[in-house]
């Protein structure tokens, strides 16, 4: 009579193991219960950005005043942007990313007649992206992604690929990078006088190594080291050099580059619910310029779901060797794009982003506003205002 | 060059030997104020400003040149 509740006892706990254990008698299976490890695409999240820059300034390369310049750099873009993330199953996430440039810009509007499709169609150019990129999750330390895209403007084409690899370790205090991207470009090729001179072509082939870093509970890094060969028509073909003659000439560019960057990144937590974020990257190329860019960025959290940012970013570059104003009629190398000249930029700027919870399909409503202001030593300044707004489902 | 691809060493052996965080002790470095990388659409936005209007794009990755702005 006392071995009864024993038995009792037994009973009610063998069974259901033995039903958990015995997936051919369960009435309830794992898919049941988790769902159908199914291919089909789910949508999880769904982001748009609208941003509109408004330039002034002036360059040596641009058309669009005296013949030895300097000449308006005036220019206006709308930059609407969209990207769908998707999940395929458990392991695979898709990201499809579609940015659009509406451009007009003052160089291209300076000849008249219109004589070719620059001159006359980048009075408004719209360029677009498709970009789609694929990562598949090996294991929980693992990723692997594979990404190519299909560029369109006017006279210009360009499709690229790439692959990179992802391994955390250390608990996941450690994560290594690896990437490969190539890039190829096909493009009208025109007279500086703005006559079409054919198609020409050039090739970017880019390689990464990456290292983040936990630190501490409130501090990670990153180093970054890149390498990008490029080869072929490395000018647009369109940019004016003034001549020591008088006369305008086009850019006479070499047809290799290789550029080397480091990057240093470090976020910390602040303890009055802040973080401050800090990017230096040095960069060299075999043309002569040497560059620095140092980036601070402060945030503040206001609430649980919104808080406020401002960044400050300083550069300094030094020109190519063969960099000039005014040049030599024979000189076999040439550029006088403002862009390329010994220059110091500042970036100010501040954003507000939020989220807010939605009832329906989706979970959550994302939204962000900023505003920037670029300005440089050699006469440019822009006013960039953006805004985005995001689907969580 | 040599130089700096000896501080990049030193640099990744000096933070690889730092002692492991638990993972229920990053609740701060999930803060999307601490992402070390800007959100996807703001990052590209970022990037062609500076790589159309200064000398100094690519090398660090990302991809430069395909379009107008190919400095």
């Amino acid at each position: 009579m006392r071995a009864w509740p024993f038995v009792i006892l037994v009973m009610v706990c063998g069974v259901p193991s033995r039903a958990v254990g015995d997936d051919s008698t369960a009435l309830i299976s794992d898919s049941d219960v988790l769902g159908r490890d199914t291919l089909r695409l789910r949508v999880q999240a769904v982001t748009t950005r609208l941003s509109a820059y408004d330039q002034y300034g002036t360059g040596y390369q641009s058309k669009a005043g005296p013949i030895l310049g300097p000449g308006s750099e005036r220019l206006t873009v709308l930059q609407p942007q969209a990207e769908i993330v998707m999940t395929q199953g458990d392991k695979v996430t898709h990201r499809v990313w579609i940015p659009i440039d509406i451009i007009t810009a003052a160089s291209p509007n300076s000849w008249h007649p219109v004589a070719d499709v620059v001159s006359g169609a980048s009075r408004k150019t719209e360029a677009g992206t498709l970009q789609w990129t694929t990562t598949y999750r090996a294991d929980a330390l693992t990723h692997v992604s594979a990404t190519h895209g299909l560029h369109l403007e006017n006279p210009f084409r360009s499709w690229n690929a790439g692959l990179s690899f992802q391994r955390a370790f250390a608990d996941q205090n450690t994560v290594v990078s690896a990437g490969l991207v190539g890039i190829f470009d096909w493009f009208d090729r025109f007279y500086v006088t703005g006559a079409r001179n054919g198609r020409t072509q050039r090739s970017s082939t880019m390689g990464s190594l990456g290292l983040t870093q936990v630190l501490t509970p409130t501090t990670v890094v990153n180093v970054n080291y890149g390498l990008t060969a490029q080869l072929g028509e490395l000018g647009n073909t369109w940019n004016a050099v003034p001549l020591a003659n008088g006369e305008r000439g086009p850019e006479l560019l070499p047809s290799e580059r290789i550029r080397h960057a480091i990057v240093g990144r470090m976020a910390q937590f602040l303890p009055w619910n802040g973080a401050l974020r800090l990017h230096y990257r040095l960069y060299s190329d075999d043309w002569g310029i040497l560059a620095h860019s140092i980036e601070g960025r402060l945030m503040q959290r206001l609430t649980p779901r919104l808080y406020v940012g401002a960044l400050y970013r300083f550069h300094t570059q030094t020109s190519p060797r063969f960099f000039t104003t005014r040049a030599p009629v024979d000189a076999p190398l040439r550029v006088a794009d403002s862009d390329l000249a010994r220059l110091d930029s500042h970036t100010i700027g501040a954003k507000l982003v939020g989220d807010t919870w939605v009832s329906g399909m989706a979970q959550a409503l994302h939204y962000e506003v900023g505003y920037d202001r670029y300005f440089r030593t050699n006469d440019l300044r822009i006013d960039v205002f953006t805004c985005s707004l995001g689907l969580v489902f | 060059m040599r130089t700096r691809l000896t501080l990049l060493m030193l640099v990744a052996a000096a933070t690889i030997g730092c002692a492991a965080v638990p993972q229920n002790r990053r609740a701060r470095l999930a803060d999307p104020m601490m992402s070390l990388d800007d959100e996807p659409l703001e990052a590209h936005r970022r990037q062609k400003l500076y790589d159309s209007r200064e000398g100094a794009a690519g090398g660090d990755g990302m991809a430069s040149g395909g379009g107008c702005g190919c400095q």
